[in-house]
């Protein structure tokens, strides 16, 4: 269902190369139909019996259709496009003419009076079956079922009409049965392991479809890096923060969220992706250590948090002198605290000029108006640590309340 | 002088550490992988083992264990370029007195040493993070000993000021005790984590992905 091609529209078929036996004909109008490639595949082969106009067909199909761009190809969805109820109701009848027709021409002594009613009540039977979409199509299955019986009564009527005798009508069932179980012992074992192979082929272009993708994030990501350090390699600073950028970025791919849920943001990850912009900004070494679930989404606004934080690494990056700059995050069942601390200079709170906005609007009055508070410690020569903390609501049961912080907060030292 | 011995599968990575370390100790032998690192240890009976975590034949748990088979008694400081969850967990409860990553610069790991020479535990921030983590007290596990299986008030502060990035003289300094409480707190809960008997407390850490 995710195909990018409008769904209620007909479309000209298009040729899948991806899941193909021939051409990738069949397999292409079936993704148009809404059915099983083997449906197509198999009317084909029938088809063909009828004087090769299967193979004519086929071949026409494939050179008059356009292929299939790979990223429109989606996972095959068993929806028919724009079809209705008359729709399948006429393709059942269309069918079922097509058999008779294809077994008179098979077998033109098999064509017996009884083949025409027995005809009719497989219609009327598969108009009865066929899948009710009461709702969808405004056909109500007690109309669909009466069609249903009407025709297959109308076969009944001719066939009490006709002057074939009972015998006559066992045996033809019978032979039938007969031909049909043969041809299920005979095609069965190669029907399955030509399931199992198709199965199987379809494994290995998952898994190297995977493979493609570690391989080409690999090669984006590390290494590019590592190519950066090679160029870098006099530069230990520079070469340190490469390394340690390419770290965090590959952590977080292999250990973080896989699905990014609309519903909030991920607090360990976004602390650590404003680690890594402020290290690079200002080539200081941000260890970010988090407690508690992390990791999950935060029910509430923590945009203003993160944004606080942020400011506060920036602060420290560039005021403490220090190149090591700790954050500790805590997330409890109630509040978020976060510690930013370096062991740099220092200064006096209290002296802290009006014109410092860093500090006053960025920090401060952040945390004031997303609810929380800020705290700044620092004496001169004593380092600086900045305390933010922020009451949430806690996580609904329903998104694993056993995974919400550890440690209750209590009040900071 | 403490004597050392160096446990690492690159010789690169050796030499590295051993030039970082041998101005303040005396390195008395090296190994790369787990029985040769055994061997070296029983022969030479140093004071600190540094050793690497993932070795070619094992784990630093293995060293440890072959070393206590061996009946030989050391202290053991595990250095790694991981700080994931499952390698920290398993080479502290077999017995490392310390655990600390690679990207630790020269002084900290002459200091690290040291540490762990005394018999004081090394606790990197995010170790300590870890730990408060694992003994967190809103996670219900059966405990065969709630004594062990729980962190003191006093305990917890002194992991969280660690994991704060707090040295170990600033977390006493702040807490107005003594450096050498503030070691005896590091120690308990070193020990706590070691012989607490949480046996989900590897699998849980893993399913946390805790860094």
């Amino acid at each position: 269902m995710q195909s990018s091609l409008p769904q209620a529209k007909w479309q000209l078929p298009r040729i899948d190369r991806t899941d193909r036996w021939i051409g990738g004909a069949a397999s292409g109008i079936a993704r148009e139909l809404g059915v099983q490639p083997l449906v197509i595949r198999v009317a084909f082969a029938a088809l063909t019996l009828v004087v090769g106009w299967g193979l004519v067909l086929y071949v026409l199909a494939w050179a008059a259709l356009t292929v299939l761009s790979p990223e429109q190809i989606s996972p095959y969805s068993p929806t028919p496009k724009g079809a209705t109820a008359v729709h399948r109701h006429v393709g059942i009848a269309v069918v079922v003419l097509g058999l008779i027709l294809l077994l008179a021409q098979l077998a033109p002594s098999s064509i017996t009076s009884f083949t025409w009613p027995i005809g009719f009540i497989l219609a009327g039977a598969l108009i009865a079956w066929s899948r009710s979409d009461a709702d969808s199509d405004g056909i109500s299955i007690v109309v669909r079922i009466v069609a249903g019986l009407s025709v297959a009564l109308g076969g009944i009527l001719v066939f009490a009409l006709s002057s074939v005798s009972i015998t006559e009508v066992v045996v033809g069932l019978v032979f039938g049965l007969a031909v049909i179980a043969g041809v299920t012992v005979i095609a069965a074992p190669s029907v399955v392991q030509m399931a199992r192979s198709l199965d199987g082929e379809r494994m290995d272009r998952i898994r190297i479809d995977e493979r493609n993708r570690i391989s080409a994030h690999l090669h984006d990501s590390v290494l590019q890096t590592l190519s950066l350090i090679q160029r870098n390699a006099e530069d230990p600073v520079r070469t340190g923060q490469l390394a340690r950028q390419q770290e965090r970025e590959l952590r977080n791919w292999l250990y973080g969220p896989t699905t990014t849920e609309p519903d909030g943001i991920h607090l360990g990850p976004a602390l650590e992706k404003a680690a890594s912009e402020v290290e690079e900004m200002h080539g200081v070494q941000i260890n970010v250590v988090a407690v508690g679930d992390t990791g999950a989404a935060v029910h509430g606004d923590i945009s203003r948090l993160i944004a606080a934080t942020r400011e506060a690494m920036t602060n420290a990056a560039v005021h403490s002198g220090e190149s090591q700059i700790d954050v500790f995050v805590e997330r409890g069942a109630h509040a978020i605290d976060i510690f930013v601390r370096d062991t740099g200079e220092g200064f006096d709170v209290d002296e802290i000029s009006a014109d410092r906005r860093g500090v006053a609007e960025s920090i401060i009055g952040r945390m004031d108006r997303a609810g929380g508070l800020a705290t700044i410690h620092s004496s001169p020569g004593n380092g600086t640590e900045i305390e933010l903390h922020l009451p949430i609501t806690p996580t609904p049961p329903s998104v694993g309340a056993e995974r919400t912080s550890p440690i209750t907060s209590e009040p900071s030292p | 002088m403490t004597r050392l011995v160096l446990v690492d599968d690159h010789a690169l990575v050796r030499a590295g550490v051993r030039a970082e370390l041998e101005n303040d100790f005396s390195i008395v032998g090296e190994a790369g992988d787990v029985p040769e690192a055994i061997d070296v240890i029983a022969r030479e009976k140093p004071d600190v083992v540094v050793c690497d975590v993932h070795l070619p034949s094992g784990t630093a748990a293995n060293v440890i264990a072959g070393c206590v088979e061996r009946g030989v008694t050391t202290v053991f400081l595990a250095l790694s370029v991981s700080d994931a969850a499952e390698d920290v967990i398993e080479v502290i409860r077999s017995g490392a007195r310390g655990y600390i990553t690679k990207a630790t610069d020269g002084a900290e790991l002459v200091d690290a040493v040291r540490r762990v020479s005394t018999g004081d535990a090394v606790f990197s921030p995010r170790l300590a993070g870890f730990v408060l983590d694992a003994f967190s007290t809103e996670l219900t596990a059966p405990t065969a000993d709630p004594e062990l299986d729980q962190l003191t008030a006093r305990e917890q502060e002194v992991m969280r000021l660690l994991a704060r990035g707090y040295a170990y003289k600033e977390i006493a300094r702040r807490l107005t005790i003594s450096i050498k409480t503030v070691e005896s707190h590091a120690s308990a809960v070193l020990r706590k984590l070691q012989l607490s008997n949480r046996n989900e407390l590897t699998r849980w850490a893993a399913d946390r992905r805790i860094l």
